[in-house]
């Protein structure tokens, strides 16, 4: 085997002579962001070169009055959001990592998302177009500029989620949204249950909270809007919330929502994974997850769980959860794991997933292991 | 088509789901888009999604290809069958299976129309979000084949934002479900990918959709500008204040004469341009920002508001709003609709450009856009009868094709189909389709399911796709192909 170098592209072009110029000499690759989610998913296996994407940065096309951002994959996601603040805009999206300087690329590729998750979803549904590069050098691009666009496939969905495995994210387009004026965070005490049941009063009336997230045995409500609107709907939300309900301070709501992304970013010897369910059956698993001594935080309007579980080893408790959620459990840290513990049971159209890889990887270049064992096979097709 | 696979067809549907007499036949030779018509040699209409297996494995085993179709109110020839293939109607497969409160989804056929959906979950306070005009007729599965939008999908997205799954019938005859119960799922964004691949992919035979509370206020405004250029700047002036509009909606001059005609909905017919903007939401940000809105439509000139009262009142801004394609046929005997899309801030230098080409051509262009993403339905009006239908053809073409040398886009919501398939590589590279088409193959390796819509063939756009060549303005850097 060659030995293993690194490249660090700074452009486009760059990238695709790295990928097409290794094809021989380097077959496999490994790329990398910021490396602040190098556990996700399977261990990555040894690759031959690495593809580092944290000097494919910049700024490539910034339109505030068209609400759309064009940036290079290895841009760091805070640095995006600087620039958008400027302009008083955002990205809707509020992942744990970006404290830790994830990239956008590594983003997209993990499907990644913070609480904010609740109103606006994840980077597929914020990302309106993307270049990628292919094994073979190909570099193509989908989507566009625009925020509304059916011409074509949309490919950024196939590398959301993707974890390295299909190619590199070079380019991405995003859309962005105007920066609220004015938030509050509300906190109720609140058991799973009774959490959840408020989850859904709070969406039933309206009052279109941006993040709705239990978590340590209270519901945190985010609030965004005019200042108007932020003040009536706090006042409507204490009311239908009863009395345990209370506006923190701003210093009291950031200490609430680092509290929130700490249990996803884990810390030395702890296993973290997040879990989809029914949002219905959202309180039932958090409660036993609590049970068993885990940290959660929990969407608990759409079903997402982040649950970190500390001290020891994990392998039985990530049995049991592959056993009953599948393919909705993604392990985000996994140092209470056996080194070759992969996925669970595979989604149902696994085969089309198989199918994918060898189109868009045909020589096995990218993220070996990563879906170990869902695409083995198309790993060692070369 | 051979009496052999004629019998394995009714083997798979039964007898009765089965049409092959011509006059039946002739009724699906095409879709909205009438331009286009090709009578496919056997038409199914299976009643449930066993039976659609059942028949694709007929055309998987045989390698006869096959067309889904909904309402068949798609604009783009998605749905035009192919000659030697059978269209398979989702007609009957329209049942409501289940509205589940507590999660807020409901599960539906594909048949069932966009309307019916948010009928069903109506007395439960919720609502399926996407709104195409087309609403009353056309189906579930052909908005997620689309990818369709409506007019609210300025703050609520398009179909891709309110599908939790679909059960999908695979061109190899297999079924398997895309997505799950929540966002969280390991893997390629298989789902995502799906919806808006118009059909190429698979068919949709089960479909779990978003439902959302109805918002708690809703405030509507119509404000009259004496240029359309005016009612373009208040957009972006709402816009940069930072306000997201749950619609904002604009019509011409000529657009509004073939409303009112039509429906008499209380548009000012002398008016140049009628820009309908709509805010909902929790009570007081709606005030807070409804205000705001009043005063830059004043502020950039609007010479009338009309702020409609009640909810009926409402309903009939957007009953005309709606109508408007169809109430162009009382303006015009023929008509083609476009759907290209610009950057927002191009959106005057795009309708200057379009009345040039217009002039150019000797023809009527009615415009009607989704002005808050910028994405224009410019309507060519043309007589057939007087020989105008190949000008008003590439009249309708040079503006979608504008709208990509613009930075934008040649379909917003429309889909590429058949109609602007040999458009694409205007807006792709070949290498950009080339890899689309791996998407394709990795699904329909035999080339079965829809062939020839979406992607560009040499046989239908010559002998090669035609070749991609940079823009002027994107070779000197002032704009970029994505
Ligand atoms: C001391 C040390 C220890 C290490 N230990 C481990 C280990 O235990 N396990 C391990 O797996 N690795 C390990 N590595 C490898 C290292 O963590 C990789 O550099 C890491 O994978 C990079 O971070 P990331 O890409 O995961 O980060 P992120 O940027 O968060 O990327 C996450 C995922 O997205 C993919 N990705 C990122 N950017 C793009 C892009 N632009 N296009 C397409 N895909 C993209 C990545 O392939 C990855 O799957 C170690 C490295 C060092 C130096
Ligand atoms: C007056 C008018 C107004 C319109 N306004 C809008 C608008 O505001 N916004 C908008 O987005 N569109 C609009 N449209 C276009 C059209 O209504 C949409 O594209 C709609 O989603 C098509 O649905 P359908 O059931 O008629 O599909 P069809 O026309 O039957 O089919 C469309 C495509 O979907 C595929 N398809 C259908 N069902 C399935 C399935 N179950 N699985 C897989 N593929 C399937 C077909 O193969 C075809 O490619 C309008 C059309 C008209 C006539």
């Amino acid at each position: 085997m060659a030995q293993e170098i690194s490249f660090t592209p700074s452009t486009v072009e760059q990238v695709r002579a790295a990928v097409a110029d290794t094809r021989a000499s380097h077959p496999r690759l490994l790329v990398t962001g910021a490396g602040t989610a190098s556990g996700w998913g399977a261990p990555a296996e040894p690759a031959d070169a690495v593809i580092d994407t944290t000097s494919l940065t910049g700024v490539l096309k910034y339109a505030p009055s068209d609400l759309t951002i064009a940036v290079r994959a290895g841009t760091p996601f805070t640095t995006v959001q600087e620039t958008l603040a400027e302009a008083g805009q955002r990205v809707v999206l509020d992942p744990a990592r970006a404290r830790r300087g994830a990239t956008i690329g590594g983003l997209l590729a993990t499907a990644d998302a913070g609480p904010l998750r609740t109103a606006f979803g994840s980077l597929r549904d914020l990302v309106i177009g993307t270049t990628v590069v292919l094994g073979d050098g190909t570099v193509a691009r989908s989507g566009g500029h625009v925020i509304k666009n059916v011409a074509g496939y949309d490919l950024a969905k196939l590398f959301h989620g993707s974890l390295g495995t299909l190619g590199v994210v070079a380019e991405v387009v995003l859309r962005s949204h105007p920066l609220p004026p004015a938030m509050c965070t509300v906190a109720v005490e609140a058991g799973a249950v009774e959490a959840f049941d408020l989850a859904g009063k709070v969406v039933m009336t309206g009052l279109e909270a941006s993040a709705l997230e239990w978590s340590g045995g209270r519901l945190l409500v985010k609030l965004e809007g005019t200042p108007e609107g932020v003040e009536q709907r706090e006042r409507e939300l204490c009311r239908l919330a009863g009395a345990t309900a209370r506006v923190l301070t701003a210093e009291e709501a950031d200490a609430a929502w680092a509290g929130v992304a700490a249990i996803a970013d884990g810390v030395q010897g702890t296993t973290v994974v997040r879990i989809g369910t029914m949002p219905a059956a959202g309180p039932v698993l958090v409660t036993r997850m609590v049970a068993a001594g885990a940290a959660v935080a929990s969407s608990m309007a759409i079903g997402v769980h982040t649950v970190r579980f500390a001290g020891g080893d994990h392998d039985e408790l990530l049995t049991q959860l592959h056993a009953e959620f599948g393919a909705a459990v993604t392990v985000l840290r996994r140092d209470g794991l056996s080194a070759d513990r992969g996925w669970g049971p595979p989604p149902a159209p696994v085969r089309v997933l198989q199918a994918i890889k060898r189109q868009f990887d045909p020589a096995g270049r990218f993220g070996a292991g990563r879906f170990s064992p869902w695409l083995e096979d198309e790993e060692r097709a070369s | 088509m051979p009496q052999r696979l004629h019998a394995e067809f009714v083997e798979a549907v039964g007898a009765d789901a089965v049409a092959s007499d011509p006059v039946a036949l002739r009724s699906y030779e095409c879709d909205g888009l009438t331009g286009f018509r090709v009578v496919p040699s056997l038409v199914l209409v299976p009643r449930t999604a066993e039976a659609v297996a059942a028949a694709v494995r007929v055309c998987a085993k045989h390698d006869v290809p096959f067309v889904a179709r909904g309402a068949g109110s798609g604009l783009s020839g998605g749905a035009l069958p192919v000659a030697d293939g059978v269209v398979i109607s989702l007609q009957r497969l329209r049942s409501v299976v289940e509205i589940d409160v507590v999660n807020r989804r409901a599960i539906v056929e594909p048949g069932v129309t966009n309307v019916d959906i948010s009928r069903a979950a109506a007395p439960y306070g919720l609502y399926f979000a996407p709104d195409p005009s087309s609403q009353q007729v056309c189906t579930i599965g052909g908005n997620v084949a689309e990818n369709s939008g409506g007019a609210h999908c300025l703050k609520y997205g398009f179909t891709v934002h309110h599908i939790h799954s679909a059960e999908v019938v695979l061109p190899d005859g297999s079924t398997t479900v895309l997505g799950g119960d929540s966002p969280q799922l390991g893997g390629y964004d298989l789902l995502g990918a799906f919806i808006g691949s118009e059909g190429t992919l698979g068919i949709a035979t089960r479909i779990t959709v978003k439902l959302l509370a109805k918002p708690a206020a809703v405030k509507t405004l119509v404000a009259d500008f004496p240029s359309v250029e005016q009612a373009g700047d208040t957009v972006s002036a709402v816009i940069e204040a930072g306000i997201v509009p749950a619609a904002v909606e604009m019509m011409n001059a000529l657009a509004i004469k073939a409303v009112e005609a039509a429906v008499d909905a209380g548009y000012s017919r002398d008016a140049a341009a009628a820009l309908v903007v709509e805010l909902d939401g929790p009570q007081a940000e709606v005030d807070a920002q409804f205000a705001q809105v009043k005063r830059l439509c004043e502020e950039f000139g609007a010479t009338k508001l009309r702020i409609p009262a009640s909810a009926e009142e409402r309903a009939l801004v957007w009953k005309g709003r709606k109508a408007a394609f169809a109430a162009v046929g009382r303006i015009s005997p023929n008509y083609f609709v476009q759907d290209g899309v610009v950057p927002r801030t191009q959106l005057a230098t795009a309708l200057t450009r379009i009345s040039e080409l217009a002039a150019g051509a000797g023809l009527r262009v009615a415009n009607v856009f989704h002005a808050g993403d910028g994405n224009l339905h410019p309507l060519v009006l043309y007589s057939e009868a007087a020989g105008e239908h190949e000008r008003a053809e590439t009249l309708s073409r040079a503006i979608a094709e504008l709208c990509v040398d613009l930075g934008g886009s040649l379909s917003g919501e429309h889909g590429i189909g058949t109609d602007k398939v040999c458009s694409m590589p205007r807006q792709f590279s070949e290498d950009d389709l080339a890899t689309m088409a791996r998407l394709r193959l990795a699904y329909d390796p035999a080339g079965i399911c829809n062939p020839g819509k979406l992607l560009p063939t040499p046989r239908l756009c010559g002998e090669r796709p035609g070749v991609y060549q940079p823009h002027p303005l994107e070779a000197a850097g002032l704009i970029e192909r994505m």
